[in-house]
């Protein structure tokens, strides 16, 4: 009887320990959801005010729902200087004693002000978030890091025409010198130098395409996407590479940059927080990321991006492909001086209304004339050794 | 004879597996130099890693106090109100409102601030109606920025804002080109 008695005891003890505890779970859960929306909200209240840590450019916030009524609150968040200059007593008081600066309007909606109001009340009372919520609450990672369409080897038929010719060659060599079933040796001699025309042919070009970079598309070591910055989110080229139109190099754009956005946007939609975590470690250690250059030209070429973008006003595109659609930078051009020259010599110059070209007097006066009717980059010089090797 | 024929077939194998194993496409290299005189340089390129400085960085933080040729030290410090207004009441707008450099000012516009404040100035750039950045800039057209003095304008541009929501654009955009920004932000109000 007794045990029984105990055991019963001990179970509704224990089941009400479980469901107060799921109880306080769910609670804290949703208060702590709130308290989250309301840090966010707050956030852009922070750059004048703190709650219990003193004046800044504002008053301290710490018990200031006892203080003063929630309503007026409401309309002085939202537009402060309306309620100074009704004339209300304690905002002019306020207004005066912090030297007279505005604080600027905001747009909250009630459910808003209510969620900021209730975390500057609850801010001491709040709960320390444990460690394991914060687990449960991490995103789930949606998509997934895709890389540029697998460009198809554009010498996979010379590969076969190298074999085949390879073939060809043994099986006239073999008739030549075993089996002999033709007679004229002439047409033996024929085919083998064709095949080795062709061998060579092959030779060549897979030689000249390996001392190239084309379709190197090498990790980077944060698996940046430029599919989701220039692409979706509509950032232009020149926000993060402002150097372009000044500088010879684009420029790789500086963590401090980055935080632009970043100050806020922790999560990516590919690779959480991992990823955009490196912009904050390279922030605080100051040592810059080491990022893989893609796009190299000899140091005995000379290239200029200023050159190309501010005056020639390129689009980026016209080098590097559309980026907008990848993820992960890959060569587009083999950056050759025939892939250069090519377009040297096809390319036309926006010769007039270009302070640059003003010198060119007589490609002026003949464009004028109409005897010709584009100015080409070769026209200018563009073809002269000395303009790139110097 | 037989044994001939087989050294050839030998042969003829390997030169094969030889040319399909040799010309392997991989996407991690970036293909070879034949003949490395002058391609790569022999000082220190922008953004390489140097090989002089214990901590590996090429491009040196330039002594405490240097300034740049040309260059007006900017005295006024971020985040700070009083350094806003005094910038406010100090600094003049140097570039004259006309066509051109209007035309500047929205070019630039357009590559630094659309996209958060949106095309007219309203707040709603695309950043924040596609809510990948949670709070809503500030709208550029309404009284409380266009009250404000250039120079105000000016030193919220260059250093940032005060809640520190908006970055420093200082580094990125050209000082007369920040200007010419502010004189198009004007001109949007006007419309």
């Amino acid at each position: 009887m007794l045990i029984f008695l105990r055991s019963s005891l001990l179970k509704s003890f224990s089941t009400k320990i479980i469901s107060s505890f799921i109880i306080f779970i769910f609670f804290t859960g949703i208060n702590l959801q709130a308290q989250d929306d309301g840090k966010k909200l707050f956030q852009i209240c922070s750059a004048c005010h703190s709650i219990g840590k003193g004046k800044l450019i504002g008053p301290d916030l710490k018990g200031v729902t006892e203080r003063l009524d929630r309503d007026w609150l409401a309309s002085f968040i939202n537009n402060s200087q309306a309620v100074v200059q009704s004339g209300d007593e304690y905002a002019v008081k306020v207004f005066q004693e912090y030297n007279s600066i505005p604080m600027p309007p905001n747009n909250y909606s009630d459910e808003q002000m209510n969620i900021l109001l209730d975390y500057i009340e609850n801010f001491d009372k709040a709960p320390k978030p444990v460690e394991t919520v914060a687990v449960a609450e991490a995103p789930e990672v949606e998509g997934e890091y895709v890389f540029m369409e697998e460009t198809a080897y554009p010498f996979a038929n010379l590969r076969i025409s190298f074999i085949i010719s390879a073939i060809i060659i043994a099986l006239s060599l073999i008739d030549l010198f075993i089996t002999k079933i033709v007679k004229t040796r002439f047409i033996h001699i024929l085919i083998i130098l064709i095949s080795g025309a062709i061998i060579t042919e092959v030779i060549v070009t897979e030689a000249i395409s390996s001392g190239r970079a084309t379709y190197y598309e090498p990790d980077q070591p944060i698996q940046f996407s430029h599919k989701i910055h220039a692409g979706d989110n509509l950032i232009d080229c020149n926000y993060c590479h402002f150097t372009v139109d000044e500088s010879k190099y684009a420029g790789i754009p500086p963590v401090q940059l980055c935080m632009n956005c970043h100050n806020l946007i922790k999560e990516g939609p590919y690779t959480g927080k991992e990823e955009i975590a490196k912009i904050y470690a390279s922030l605080e250690t100051g040592m810059p990321i080491q990022w893989v250059k893609v796009y190299y030209l000899p140091d005995h070429v000379y290239f200029s991006h200023a050159q190309h973008v501010a005056v020639g006003k390129l689009e980026c595109e016209e080098c590097h492909g559309d980026l907008t659609s990848v993820d992960r930078v890959q060569q587009i051009g083999d950056l050759s001086m025939g892939w250069c020259i090519e377009c040297h010599r096809i390319k036309a110059v926006q010769f007039i209304d270009n302070d640059f070209y003003s010198r060119y007097t007589k490609l002026h006066e003949e464009l004028r004339s109409g005897d010709i009717n584009q100015v080409t980059v070769s026209n200018i010089g563009g073809d002269d050794c000395q303009k790139c090797h110097y | 004879m037989i044994r001939k024929a087989f050294n050839i077939a030998i042969t003829g194998l390997i030169l094969l597996t030889m040319t399909l194993t040799s010309c392997k496409h991989d996407r991690h290299h970036p293909g070879y130099v034949f003949m490395p005189d002058m391609c790569y340089s022999e000082p220190s390129d922008a953004y390489t890693v140097s090989h002089v400085f214990s901590d590996s960085l090429t491009m040196r933080i330039p002594v405490k106090g240097t300034i740049p040729r040309g260059y007006t030290p900017y005295p006024y410090k971020a985040k700070s109100y009083t350094d806003q207004i005094a910038a406010g009441k100090e600094l003049v707008n140097p570039v004259p409102v006309n066509a051109e450099t209007l035309a500047t000012g929205k070019a630039q516009y357009d590559i630094y601030c659309m996209l958060c404040h949106g095309k007219k100035g309203k707040g709603d750039g695309h950043l924040y109606t596609s809510k990948k950045f949670p709070m809503k800039p500030t709208s550029l057209v309404e009284k409380y920025v266009q009250g404000k003095p250039d120079g105000e304008l000016y030193h919220i541009v260059t250093t940032g804002s005060l809640s520190g929501l908006m970055g420093a654009h200082g580094a990125q955009i050209k000082s007369e080109n920040r200007w010419a920004i502010i004189n198009y932000m004007r001109s949007l109000a006007m419309k």
